[in-house]
């Protein structure tokens, strides 16, 4: 299978900062892809330079297997974008645009007419006859994401497309992005964490121009990730504290505000089937015995924030 | 239906439906309206408003050929400054505004995108100038009873050649100029090098410098040859579009 996306030792320079450092990525087809990272990452200038807004200062990129510089008019075809602030026409309705994106497209007809009601109804703008110029920001946002998908794409770019949404315009969106996955490949940056939980089955970690990771996210999370076991006691939970710490699948114990032992395990099963027998020993009461991963959030600190906190 | 020929529809929408259907319109309207009104009545205006100053001195009767030289003044001046800055940022607001990256994502290509602004900014102003013009003509047989075409027509044609050249070069320095100020500065500038240079009497004969004072000395009943500098006026007007696409290529949006 092609890849959507493949970057090789991709790198922007601007003056003396290095926006991109090298950037190796691989986006597979149908895919719902995170591309993560703190403000200041890199992300915006990936995505210039994924719709040849930009040009690399050394590297390759590659959309759907032909090179973005060369053949430029083709990949655009190929693709919906939106940019982090959209630009409208703000004296066209939100009507007029997509029948204007549509005809970029050499869309016409019925089929733009089924398409632009369609996605008017999925930006929930259907009916609304104002200039573009009057809409809210999030208004606009869903526009954006709407005339993304007038051309039915192969490659969905997006570049922090939740953030000037509201809870229920978030969640909308996010639910759409789900909905594609296996019929489009969707690229999206964003700095929220929970979004790229939701929605993308990979995601990769951009840091000061670098990716610093990049895989499926339950792989990253297996890779980072440590499980942790969350007790509860009704006496002596100082006591049993110490007790796990000298437990040999035990690596950590530490103490939340609550008074909840957190301990951070090697062995899930048994330090599951172990820790029961430890509280009944010490004649203490059970009151809760929870086991999680490490989220997707704990992986990015420990990636990116290690040096910032 | 391509992208170029969605795109120029747009920018033909955009000039109905924003304030750019009233700026030059407007002006060259005023100016159609009140040049061969003007040009009737200035004797009498100015008997009346300085008689004393005058003397015994007499203005001459104003004829036909005074509207034309009053429209065709206004048209290679006044009109022609409205349009630099107007056209100032023709490339560099969409720059700003972010509305290029949404156009520029999709298939239209650069020079599509800054081929289609001229055309349809340069039909738009061919449209003012014929319709300016024909208002001009009417006004002024309705106020002289009198109004050969040639004189008036072949002197607005070559204030339009003139007007299409300063559009492509107006885009020229929006695409290189990303502020509209600055951009109206150099093609302010560039205005009055054009103007300085017609005097070289080479330059004049042979090159669009010389447009201005041709059209004017055609629309006051002389002959002047304009083919040369409307020539070299439209060529000239070529070479900035081709210019301002390789250039708007290689910018970074």
């Amino acid at each position: 299978m092609t890849a959507a996306i493949l970057t090789a030792g991709l790198t922007k320079v601007y003056g003396d900062k290095r926006a991109l450092d090298g950037v190796d990525l691989v986006v597979e087809e149908g895919s719902v892809f995170g591309f993560l990272g703190p403000n200041g990452a890199g992300k915006t200038t990936m995505l210039r330079l994924l719709t040849g807004l930009a040009r690399p200062t050394a590297g390759s990129v590659q959309i759907l297997g032909r090179e973005v510089a060369s053949t430029s008019n083709w990949v655009r075809a190929q693709i919906g974008f939106l940019p982090d602030v959209p630009g409208f026409y703000e004296w066209m309705t939100a009507e007029e645009f997509l029948r204007f994106a549509g005809g970029l497209f050499g869309i016409r007809g019925p089929v733009l007419d089924e398409r632009a009601g369609m996605l008017l109804d999925l930006a929930g703008l259907c009916g609304v006859t104002t200039k573009i110029g009057g809409f809210s920001r999030g208004m606009k946002q869903r526009l954006g994401v709407a005339q993304a998908l007038i051309n039915a794409p192969r490659l969905l770019l997006l570049d922090e497309p939740t953030s000037a949404l509201d809870p229920m315009g978030r969640k909308d969106v996010l639910d759409m992005l789900a909905s594609l996955r296996g019929r489009t490949t969707v690229f999206f940056s964003t700095h929220i964490l929970a979004d790229v939980e939701r929605v993308c089955d990979t995601v990769a970690i951009l840091d000061r121009g670098q990716v610093v990771t990049h895989g499926h996210i339950d792989e990253l999370k297996a890779r980072y990730g440590v499980q942790k076991v969350v007790v509860e006691v009704t006496d002596r939970a100082d006591e049993l504290a110490h007790e796990f710490e000298l437990e040999p699948w035990a690596t950590a114990v530490t103490r939340r505000s609550n008074g909840a032992i957190e301990i951070t395990v090697t062995d899930m099963d048994k330090a599951q089937r172990q820790i029961p027998a430890l509280v009944s020993a010490r004649q203490s009461g059970l009151s809760r015995l929870e086991a999680g991963e490490l989220g997707l959030e704990e992986v990015f600190v420990d990636l990116v924030g290690g040096d910032r906190r | 239906m391509s992208g170029f020929v969605v795109f120029a529809r747009k920018e033909a929408r955009e000039i109905l439906r924003t304030w750019r259907i009233w700026v030059l319109p407007g002006i060259l309207l005023f100016f159609a309206l009140t040049g061969p009104v003007m040009a009737r009545f200035t004797p009498e205006i100015v008997a009346a408003l300085a008689a004393d100053q005058l003397g015994g001195l007499q203005l001459p009767d104003p004829t036909y050929l005074d509207a034309y030289s009053q429209w065709i003044k206004n048209l290679s001046g006044t009109a022609l400054f409205a349009l630099i800055i107007v056209y100032g940022s023709i490339v560099s607001a969409e720059s700003r505004s972010g509305t290029a990256v949404l156009v520029l994502t999709k298939p239209v290509s650069r020079t599509a995108f800054v081929v289609a602004k001229v055309a349809v900014h340069s039909v738009f102003l061919a449209i003012l100038v014929v319709a300016g013009t024909l208002v001009t003509w009417g006004l002024t047989a309705a106020a002289f009873g009198k109004a050969p075409g040639s004189a008036l027509w072949s002197s607005a044609l070559a204030c339009l050649a003139l007007g299409i050249f300063f559009i492509a070069l107006m885009t020229f320095f929006s695409v290189v100029i990303r502020a509209a100020a600055g951009a109206a500065g150099a093609g302010l500038g560039a205005y009055a090098l054009l103007s300085i240079a017609g005097v070289w009497e080479p330059l004049g004969l042979y090159t669009l410098a010389g447009l201005g004072a041709a059209a004017s000395s055609i629309a006051a009943g002389r002959d002047s040859a304009v083919l040369w500098p409307v020539l070299t006026s439209l060529l000239l007007a070529v070479g900035l579009v081709a210019l301002a696409a390789g250039v708007f290529r290689r910018n970074e949006l």
